[in-house]
Order: C-alpha cells, then sequence, then structure tokens
C-alpha cells in the first residue's frame, strides 16, 4: 500500500517537476514541493488509519456549537 | 504576467454559467427534505433573490476590468487584510471542491457499483477535472455548449417521457409548509447552486468583450433556473409525496419511464447527464482554487499546482464519514457559514470600493 502511494507520487514529481527545473520556475517548483509534501503526509496518514479532521465537521462546530445559528 | 493566456467568448461564458448551475440539479434533494412539494416556489424566489446578488457581483468583477477575485480583494482591502479575505475564499472553494467530489463518489456507489471503492471514484472523477484545468479555461467553457445542451434535452426528453405519470395534484395544498421552513429551503437553494456564481469574478476577466458580460450571466442564470423549475416540477408530479422521502428524487422519477417495456431503465444514461454538468462546476472551482492560489503566491503559471491540489481534494473528500453528516452539514449550517462570503463580503467590498473611488485610482496606476 504504502509503495504504491510513493510510486504514485514519484510519478507525479517525475512527471511535473523537470519542466519546472528547465524553465527555471524555482518559485513554482517550492510551492509544488509543499502542497505535494502536505498531500503525501494526508494520504501516508490516511494509510495508517488516522483521521483526518472534516471541514464539514468544522463547519458543524462553527455555526452549531459555537454560534448557535443553524437551523433546526 | 497574466496567469490566464486562454480567452472566452461571451456565448461561451453564458453556457459555462448555465452548466454551473445545472452541475447541482442532483443536490437538489437537500432542500426538498425541507420544503417538500413547495420546492418550485422555493426554486423560484431563490433564483429571483439571487439576481440582486449576481448584480453585486458583476458590478464587482467589471469595476476592475482584468482583474480576478484576488486582485480586487488587494485593491480593496489592501495587501495584507486582502490577502486574508483572498484566502480564506480559497479555502472556501477549496472545500466546495472535496464536498463535490465525496456526493459524486456516494452518488455512483449508492445508485450504480455499490462494491467499488469510493475512492476510484473520486480519482476518475478528480482526473478528468484536472486534465480539463491543465488544458485552461478556454477548453473547458469551450466544451460547456455540448454538456449543457446534453443535460438540458436530458430534463426536458425525461419530462416528455413521463407525462402520462404526472398528477399535478400532487402539487395542490400550495403553501402548506410553514413560512420558516419555506425560508429554510429557500436559503438552501440559494447557498448551492445560486450563490456559487460568485466563483465567476475568477473567470470574467478573461471574457474578452466586458460590455456582454452582464447579459450572457443572466441569461446562463436564466437557462439554469428553468432547467431546475423543469427538474423540480417533474419529480414532484410524478413521485408526489414519496419524492421527500427518496435519496435522490430525479433518479427515482426516472425509473418509472417505462415506454411499451422497450424504453426503461434509462436511469444512467440520466446520471450521466447529470454528472457531465457536475464536471463542469467542479472544473469550475478547481480552476478558481489554483489560479488564487498562484495568484495569491504570485506564481508564473498556475499548471503545476493542479495536481496537488486534487489529491489534497480527494484526501479530504475522504474523511467525510456518512452521507446523513454530509447532508445534515449541508441543509443545516452550510448555508448559514456561506453567507458571510456570498452576501457580506462582496456589498461590504462594493461599498469601500464606491467609498474609496478605487477604480479611478487604479486607471492613472495602470496608465
Amino acid at each position: 500500500m504504502i509503495f504504491l502511494l510513493m510510486s504514485v507520487f514519484i510519478i507525479i514529481v517525475l512527471f511535473e517537476a523537470p519542466n519546472l527545473v528547465r524553465n527555471k520556475h524555482w518559485r513554482e517548483l517550492v510551492v509544488f514541493s509543499i502542497l505535494l509534501l502536505l498531500a503525501f503526509t494526508l494520504a501516508l496518514l490516511q494509510t495508517y488509519g488516522v483521521r483526518i479532521p472534516n471541514p464539514g465537521k468544522l463547519i458543524d462546530f462553527l455555526v452549531r456549537d459555537l454560534l448557535h445559528l443553524n437551523y433546526e | 504576467m497574466k496567469l490566464e493566456k486562454g480567452e472566452l467568448s461571451s456565448t461561451q461564458l453564458m453556457f459555462l454559467v448555465a452548466g454551473f448551475i445545472q452541475g447541482s440539479l442532483l443536490t437538489l434533494s437537500f432542500s426538498k427534505e425541507v420544503v417538500k412539494h413547495d420546492i418550485w416556489i422555493a426554486a423560484i424566489a431563490s433564483f429571483l433573490l439571487n439576481l440582486p446578488l449576481a448584480f453585486v457581483y458583476l458590478t464587482l468583477a467589471l469595476k476592475f476590468p482584468g482583474q480576478n477575485l484576488i486582485q480586487i480583494n488587494d485593491n480593496i482591502f489592501g495587501p495584507y487584510l486582502g490577502k486574508l479575505v483572498s484566502l480564506q475564499y480559497i479555502c472556501l472553494f477549496f472545500m466546495i471542491i472535496a464536498a463535490n467530489l465525496w456526493f459524486v463518489g456516494d452518488f455512483i456507489i449508492t445508485f450504480f457499483m455499490p462494491e467499488t471503492p469510493i475512492l476510484v471514484v473520486m480519482i476518475m472523477f478528480t482526473f478528468i477535472c484536472a486534465w480539463a484545468v491543465r488544458a485552461g479555461i478556454e477548453v473547458f467553457a469551450r466544451m460547456s455548449f455540448l454538456l449543457v445542451l446534453m443535460t438540458s434535452l436530458t430534463a426536458l426528453i425525461t419530462f416528455a417521457l413521463l407525462l402520462k405519470d404526472t398528477k399535478f395534484s400532487y402539487f395542490l395544498p400550495i403553501f402548506e409548509v410553514p413560512i420558516y421552513d419555506f425560508l429554510h429551503g429557500t436559503h438552501i437553494l440559494m447557498a448551492i447552486p445560486f450563490n456559487e456564481v460568485f466563483v465567476f469574478t475568477m473567470v470574467i476577466p478573461y471574457v474578452n468583450k466586458l460590455k456582454q458580460v452582464k447579459s450572457s450571466v443572466l441569461y446562463g442564470l436564466i437557462i439554469g433556473g428553468i432547467t431546475f423549475l423543469i427538474v423540480v416540477i417533474r419529480n414532484t408530479a410524478v413521485l408526489g409525496p414519496i419524492s421527500n422521502i427518496v435519496t435522490s428524487p430525479s433518479m427515482e422519477t426516472v425509473r418509472l419511464i417505462d415506454i411499451g417495456k422497450i424504453i426503461s431503465r434509462l436511469e444512467a444514461i440520466v446520471a450521466i447527464a447529470f454528472l457531465v454538468t457536475m464536471f463542469l462546476k467542479v472544473a469550475v472551482f478547481y480552476y478558481a482554487t489554483v489560479l488564487g492560489i498562484a495568484q495569491l503566491l504570485k506564481l508564473r503559471s498556475y499548471v503545476p499546482l493542479v495536481i496537488p491540489i486534487g489529491i489534497l481534494g480527494i484526501i479530504i473528500a475522504l474523511s467525510y464519514e456518512s452521507s446523513i453528516q454530509f447532508i445534515y452539514t449541508a441543509t443545516n449550517t452550510y448555508p448559514i457559514f456561506s453567507l458571510p462570503f456570498y452576501v457580506v463580503l462582496p456589498v461590504l467590498s462594493l461599498l469601500i470600493a464606491k467609498l474609496r473611488k478605487l477604480p479611478k485610482q487604479k486607471e492613472r496606476k495602470a496608465q
């Protein structure tokens, strides 16, 4: 499973990065790497069974429990 | 440095808006549970209530020609507060992508492929969206005409095939629901398809003739609204009280088509036709997110960000637990949550722009 995940991410890097390096788009490369690293970490955590925070629950908490504005 | 090199014509914008509105045809059931058979009035009311807001969005976008939402925010709120506001919008768009991905996956595994893992459906859907976004706004805007034609024709043809099953007495106690529930349902319909037109402030700068933008967005909204009305009337007239209980009224309605035992079981075709415009909707949000991040960080191209954002969207979409939780959020809390983004902030930005007399200063700077 982890091997599969890593191979997918390596393929993505090989697909995207050479063009960026060739065109000297360093800023894009940094943003791309940060986002991809974040995605890789979250995906790895998810394969290990860690629960990722859910935006729907966040909205529920914000509107229902903090502000008490939700519809019934 | 311009991020997007393509250009849209106003007709393409019109069909893009229409397809964008039609992309929410499957999410009609959120409001259906609340307003019951009066949903057609709620649909008309939300469409009419959305028009002044759409006018606000368009005025805001046209006040700063050639600038997208991120640049407009920078201009209005200043460089620091503007970045914060833009970041909030990007997060909102990203959350909508994740929610829609989950909705598509859940829809497919509920109705067609119950044994397939939801991840597979999401990856395939995201792959197509990512491909379209990498190709640029011009490509899927050009395609939108065909997709809108497909969805509209499907809605019309299924309505025609079901005419013998319709019973208009199902509508009859008009305004049976309490006014509070009616307002709730109208608000859901406003928040889920109609107000989301706000995302087009990211697209409008790339239209070639700015004078026709207003009318084309309006016509697009009208096409989308009429399709909505047709589908809503069909569902209520065919299913009646059952349509308030079922998961997806459109699917259950289409399942009833049976012309001489030959034309029957059309729901797969209808699902494809509805998912196709859903693709358009997700692609527009995807494009807005990616372009927004690229603009915020002053990158030269948004293309390298497409795949990471897609993967992040899938990961966040997988964190939804059940359709009950999803529907609870969509009906009860999301409309309130989206209020500041779609109503308060745009009106506030327009007021601030008026008070600071902003576009004039910008013109001087540009010259």
